[in-house]
């Protein structure tokens, strides 16, 4: 009986065996075969954060040339110095996307308008009226963000959210988690580029009286970058960094200090260069390293 | 002519009384995952009644012909497994050459069929009501087309869906579900056509 259906199954498998290799053998299609090669070095985890349904699509779109060796967002600077390899091209790294946190106001910087004693979750404390900040575009604190995070690459540090560059991959789901849309994954452009911290909309000497450090659209960067990268839209200051040229002149002339830039290490702004007129609120001495 | 009123009524029950989606429940996978397209899902649905077909000749000529006189019927399992694994690989190859944008749109689906129960069901049901060769094969035919028909039906439905206003709680899997069962209670009135 054993030895019946051990024969058996074995004879089956081996019909079925050379039927598959004859078929394998007629049916054979002419396959680039960069795209094995590729199929190697990508991480093979088909996740999708590149935008592509696989890593074989990603593969296929890298030989066609539609996407960059950056692409992969989840293997870093290594899978594309690879990716580059294998398509035979220099690498040229010249952006990386990372999240950027739209916010520096930290337990000093900003008033509270009300006690809140609810759910610790900053979901929550957006539901009750809007947080207990007074700005409401600000970082609640709370730490929805550092919770969302899988490499432990955002930290609440002193009321504030604060990214580490060394670890963040871009994969959004900080972005995703904070209930104000503060943080955004960005392609930023690698030695250093100039971000405006701020996320608020609300009028300038609404934000003078419950922030040190929020945006009060003055427009003094706008006016001064010989680039023209800032611009300033809802009370709000953005650079496009693809305009961006490093001058660091609107860094050094904002009045509010919002305006940083991030390198790799974790984001540094040098406060103590602060030249505001501002009695009722003291300005914070000092730098503030992340 | 009783011959052949037999294998009618073997198509019939196969196809649509005892629907091997919308009856028996197998094959939910590629029902609910490619019929998103009306293309997609009649491109489907036909490589599923090729493997059906093929499935059941084979699984047939192997049980009969060598599993049982060999009294080895308890291997049906094993050995239909690996028919189907290897049916399906020589469907994805061909379809791989010859229809290269079909084999995208269904992508990991085909080669799920081959995990798909309907395939391994339909040869188990086979062997189960005793039939003889011409019946295994028609019974193959049925079921495909069966599930053609029922995968299409779900297809259109759901294209036209998206013009319609579904509820937010109800968006995506929760309205595609709550369909497949009303089509499974319609094609309920199809029952005590074959008489058991």
């Amino acid at each position: 009986m054993v030895l019946a259906s051990i024969l058996t199954m074995g004879f089956l498998g081996l019909v079925f065996a050379v039927i598959l290799a004859a078929a394998n053998a007629k049916l054979k299609i002419e396959e680039d075969p960069r795209l094995e090669a590729l199929e190697d070095v990508l991480p093979g985890i088909n996740c999708g954060a590149c935008g592509y349904a696989s890593c074989r699509a990603l593969a296929e779109a890298l030989i066609g040339g539609e996407a960059l060796p950056v692409t992969c967002v989840v293997g870093g600077r290594a899978v594309a110095e690879r990716i580059a390899q294998v398509l035979g091209r220099e690498f040229k790294e010249t952006t990386r996307r990372a999240a950027v946190m739209h916010c520096l106001a930290q337990n000093g910087d900003k008033k509270k308008r009300a006690v809140y004693r609810g759910v610790a979750t900053c979901a929550a404390a957006e539901l009750v009226a809007g947080g207990d900040l007074d700005c409401v575009y600000g970082c609640l604190g709370y730490g929805d963000c550092e919770r969302a995070c899988p490499f432990d690459a955002i930290h609440i540090i002193d009321g504030l959210a604060q990214v580490d560059y060394s670890k963040c991959t871009a994969c959004g789901l900080c972005a995703q988690a904070c209930p104000r849309g503060i943080i955004c994954v960005e392609e930023l452009p690698l030695d250093a580029n100039y971000v405006v911290f701020c996320n608020s909309n609300d009028p300038g000497r609404e934000v003078r009286s419950f922030c040190k450090v929020g945006c009060i659209a003055c427009g003094i960067c706008v006016k001064n970058c010989p680039v023209k990268a800032p611009k300033l839209e809802n009370n709000l200051a953005s650079i496009d960094l693809t305009k961006c040229k490093m001058h660091a002149i609107c860094e050094e002339k904002c009045p509010r200090n919002v305006i940083g830039h991030i390198r790799r290490s974790p984001l540094t702004v040098d406060r103590s260069r602060s030249t505001t007129n501002d009695e009722r609120l003291t300005v914070a001495e000092g730098d503030k390293n992340a | 002519m009783h011959e052949l009123q037999k294998l009618i009524l073997v198509f019939i029950g196969a196809a649509l009384v005892n629907n091997f989606v919308l009856t028996y429940f197998l094959g939910i996978c590629p029902f609910i995952g490619v019929s998103r397209r009306l293309d997609d899902a009649l491109g489907m649905g036909l490589a599923v009644t090729f493997v059906m077909t093929l499935t059941a000749t084979v699984t047939w000529i192997i049980y009969y012909l060598i599993l049982k006189p060999l009294s080895l019927e308890f291997l049906e399992y094993v050995a239909f497994i690996l028919v189907i694994a290897s049916l399906v690989q020589i469907v994805e190859m061909f379809l791989r050459k010859s229809v290269p944008r079909l084999y995208q749109a269904l992508g990991i689906y085909l080669p799920l069929i081959t995990t798909n129960c309907a395939i391994l069901g339909l040869a188990l049901f086979m062997v189960l009501k005793n039939y003889t060769l011409p019946q295994a094969i028609v019974f193959g035919i049925g079921g495909g087309l069966g599930f053609t028909l029922a995968i299409a039906i779900m297809a259109g439905i759901r294209e036209e869906l998206e013009y319609a206003d579904v509820p937010e709680a109800l968006q995506g899997a929760g309205i595609t579900l709550i369909i497949a069962g009303l089509l499974a209670l319609a094609f309920m009135g199809f029952s005590g056509i074959i008489g058991g």
